[in-house]
């Protein structure tokens, strides 16, 4: 019989009776046993969904002072830098913010490349991440047409053309896409709702899911082995694991706080980097007639962009970046290995994951640049270094000589 | 042998317009970001010198821009300037140029008859923008034999290429100084926060750093049950 | 004393509490400029900024509406017979000596102005926030209507000097906003020799 006394225990037990809240603290939290070894690259995971936070604040706030039309948008980003109340600070914690979503995005996959994190029973999981890296990079793109620069403008006039590839349909869906015949206030205006709301939306549901999927099979460890569930040590919590809350929500509080300090000290001090993060010609309004000297995408955009520009043919070219990102995809097909983790793996796999981070860095490096000889010859040695990390995985992983697994977690 | 004599006799002209200047690198302006009184001191040689033909938009309620006399109601907003020489608005010039071109920029302005203003400048070859500097440097003018004394891959500097025919109000110095306080107001007028961004920003870092202090203690304690298993 | 096998509970409690409490400074200050985003930006403070108005060619009877911040504000020439007119409805009135605050000091009389001759206000009707009409003809609402305003929305009257009658819907007598004469011919509506800083709509 319960008490009608009016009390903070009463609530929850009033609550609890009603939704699954305690259960879902149990086994969410408390009660989510993970493996005990995580290192360094199990921080970015929590680290992206404090950088999802942190960009749907700002952008909420500054929403409420920009106005996306042709005319206004770039006036109104100046009002929120000058006129309005600690503006500037919201803005540059949104732009920084961007960069620094996919600098700890990119850890976070590369965390799942070396550990087989990809693997049955995981490939799901690993699916639904890309699908969230794809809808970033929308969200990205989407975003940085809004100050309406002179790159705001011409990068989306160069990304929209690239449907103009897509045979037959292919110039039809460009003006499709922009609304007009070529980059306008129209673009803009359909590009706000798709950063402020719908692609917002689709990043959540796939957040959730990501999580769920997660938590249905379990937390991968750097050793790659296999959790034995039903063998329990005598905190009857199975071996080698420990519960999530407190543990590591008190190890990945310190990490963050870290990561605060070093993403406060660059929106403090250095928000542009050097024109990285803020590019200097898109302090320019966006001008129709005149084209900058030198476009590119943003800096976590060029590794694709210099494999575009490295095949100088622009379908092969096209094909060649949408590849890249797909065969990301289809890595749990790729890797025949028998073990998940590279510290067991063979020689090859470390040779290629080399090979790849190299490459992929080195296109990226590439693609920031201006176009050069020197540097276009660079960009197709990179691209093959690219595909051939997931071209040639299916032979390299089944052939290579793996190293015996641990029978328990290792640090 | 006299065709040879005229064509050297013709390459030792100077002729600004049919030579090929090579580019020049930047020169490193000397100021001191949120110097208040340099940015006090660079508005009004903006408010007397520059706003005449250049707006500055976005700073219509900076506080700081007004008092120096930089105010929205004195500038052009509204002129009609002829098709192709319209004076660019200034505010985020620092920021879409940079510090140390603006810098260059001002300091490279040479006599050249061929252009309607009379001037021209080693950065912007064919400016429509009158040398608004010379009553403070002094007309400069491209010099002639800078080809001889330098090597191949030299750094090419705006004063290896121009001479000073006659100095101005200033003295190179002082205009020098001027040009930097202008500059630096001009790196105000594209980000006038800057100052409060580093003054908050000590503060954030050092309370990230007891936090963190903090944090880290609260974690080693609760870990203490974890290296124990 | 603990041992090494036992949890340090005195410790982690004080950790606890220590960090909790630093990160709650930290979460409260970081708050700080999610709040003041909200307050009016520099433009519109400059639209809000006081305003100068030129009464020379006002007549007698003569109504001139000016918007300061979004609202109208009016300033009407009253003739003799209208002020005259003012101490006799005192006993119709709901506040006829002005004590609820609605208006500066320096209003707080019959006339409720500065200078009796002049009539500032602002029309916004306190039931609602309709704008009265100026209805000064003698017996136009009704027989004895000795001129003032009434508010189509809702029947609301009020006399010359903006007092509201009783047995209408509103509740307070028009508001007079902080104003000065600069000079004979140009009040400052929205500064008074008090100063001028009103956050308030």
């Amino acid at each position: 019989m319960r008490t009608h006394r009016l009390s903070l225990r009463n609530a929850g037990i009033w609550i609890n009776d009603r939704f699954p809240l305690r259960d879902f603290w149990r086994h969410h939290m408390t009660h989510y046993f993970a493996p005990r070894n995580f290192n360094f690259w199990y921080y970015f995971g929590s680290f992206s969904l404090l950088v999802l936070v942190n960009q749907i604040v700002t952008g909420i706030w500054l929403a409420m002072d920009y106005t996306p039309t042709a005319g206004e948008a770039f006036s109104s980003i100046q009002h929120i830098m000058r006129d309005v109340h600690y503006g500037w600070l919201l803005r540059l914690m949104h732009s920084t913010g961007a960069s620094a979503f996919f600098v700890v995005i990119y850890l976070h996959m590369y965390r799942g490349l070396i550990y087989g994190s990809y693997k049955s029973p995981r490939e799901l999981l690993w699916l639904i991440g890309m699908l969230l890296y794809v809808t970033l990079l929308l969200e990205a793109f989407t975003g940085y047409v809004l100050p309406w620069g002179q790159m705001s403008y011409w990068g989306a006039e160069v990304i929209t053309s690239f449907a103009s590839a897509i045979p037959y349909v292919g110039k039809f869906l460009v003006v499709w896409l922009r609304g007009d015949y070529s980059i306008s206030g129209v673009t803009l205006h359909r590009f706000f709702s798709l950063h402020v709301i719908a692609v917002p939306l689709v990043i959540l549901v796939l957040v959730f899911l990501h999580l769920v999927a997660l938590h249905f099979v379990g937390s991968n460890n750097p050793d790659g082995i296999d959790i034995n569930k039903a063998k329990k040590d005598k905190d009857s919590m199975p071996v080698g694991t420990i519960p999530f809350q407190p543990y590591y929500v008190l190890k990945d509080m310190v990490g963050i706080v870290v990561f605060l300090a070093i993403f406060f000290y660059i929106v403090f001090y250095m928000p542009k980097m050097a024109g990285i993060f803020l590019e200097a010609e898109n302090f320019v309004p966006a001008n129709a007639m005149q084209t900058p000297d030198h476009i590119a995408p943003v800096w976590y955009m060029t590794p694709f962009y210099a494999i575009l520009r490295a095949i100088p043919n622009k379908m092969m070219g096209l094909s060649a970046m949408a590849a890249a990102i797909a065969l990301m995809f289809v890595l749990p097909w790729l890797d025949r290995s028998k073990v998940r983790s590279i510290r067991y793996k063979g020689v090859w796999s470390k040779v290629a994951v080399s090979v790849f981070v190299v490459s992929f860095i080195g296109l990226g490096y590439v693609g920031i640049q201006p176009v050069s000889p020197v540097r276009s010859v660079m960009a197709q040695i990179f691209t093959v270094g690219y595909f051939a990390f997931f071209l040639l995985m299916p032979i390299y992983t089944a052939r290579e000589k793996t190293k015996p697994l641990p029978g328990h977690l290792t640090p | 042998m006299k065709k040879w004599l005229v064509i050297l006799f013709i390459l030792w002209i100077p002729l600004p317009a049919l030579a090929d200047l090579p580019a020049i690198e930047l020169e490193a302006a000397p100021i001191k970001r949120g110097d208040v009184e340099s940015i006090k001191r660079g508005a009004k040689v903006f408010a007397g010198t520059c706003m005449a033909c250049h707006t500055l938009k976005y700073l219509r309620y900076d506080k700081l821009a007004r008092r120096a006399g930089v105010t929205y109601e004195k500038m052009p907003i509204n002129v009609k300037w002829p098709q192709g020489s319209v004076p660019p608005d200034l505010s985020l010039e620092a920021d879409a140029r940079g510090v140390d071109w603006i810098y260059t920029y001002l300091h490279s302005f040479y006599l050249d008859p061929s252009r309607p203003t009379g001037f021209n400048n080693l950065l912007v070859p064919n400016t429509m923008m009158p040398d608004m500097v010379m009553s403070l440097q002094g007309p400069q003018a491209l010099s002639s034999d800078y080809r001889l004394s330098r090597t191949l891959n030299h750094e090419w500097r705006w004063y290896d290429l121009l001479v000073l025919q006659q100095q101005g109000r200033m003295s190179p110095q002082e205009f020098d100084a001027t040009i930097a306080d202008l500059v630096n107001f001009l790196d105000y007028a594209a980000e006038p926060y800057y100052m409060e961004s580093v003054h908050i920003g000590a503060r954030v870092l050092a309370y990230l750093l007891v936090l963190f202090i903090l944090m880290y203690l609260l974690k080693r304690e609760y870990w203490k049950d974890v290296k124990k298993k | 004393m603990t041992t090494k096998d036992e949890v340090d509970k005195e410790r982690r409690c004080f950790l606890r509490r220590a960090t909790t409490t630093v990160g709650g400074i930290g979460l409260a200050v970081g708050a700080v400029p999610f709040v003041s985003y909200w307050l009016p930006s520099a433009d519109t403070e400059a639209e809000g900024q006081p305003i100068e108005v030129d009464i020379s060619k006002l007549k007698p009877t003569e109504q001139l509406t000016v918007m300061w911040r979004g609202k109208p504000i009016w300033i009407i020439r009253r003739t003799q017979a209208m002020l005259d007119s003012l101490p006799r409805l005192n006993s119709l009135l709901r506040d006829p000596l002005s004590e609820v605050d609605q208006q500066p000091s320096y209003a707080q009389n019959i006339d409720r102005a500065i200078k009796p001759e002049f009539f500032v206000a602002v029309g916004v009707c306190t039931h609602l926030g309709c704008i009265p009409t100026y209805r000064p003809d003698v017996g136009s609402i009704s027989p004895d209507w000795l001129g003032g305003f009434y508010c189509p929305c809702h029947g609301s009257l009020y006399d010359l000097a903006g007092r509201v009658f009783k047995g209408v819907p509103a509740p307070k007598n028009l508001v007079i906003p902080p104003y000065m004469y600069l000079t004979d011919a140009l009040i400052r509506i929205g500064e008074d020799k008090e100063g001028s800083e009103v956050i308030e709509s």
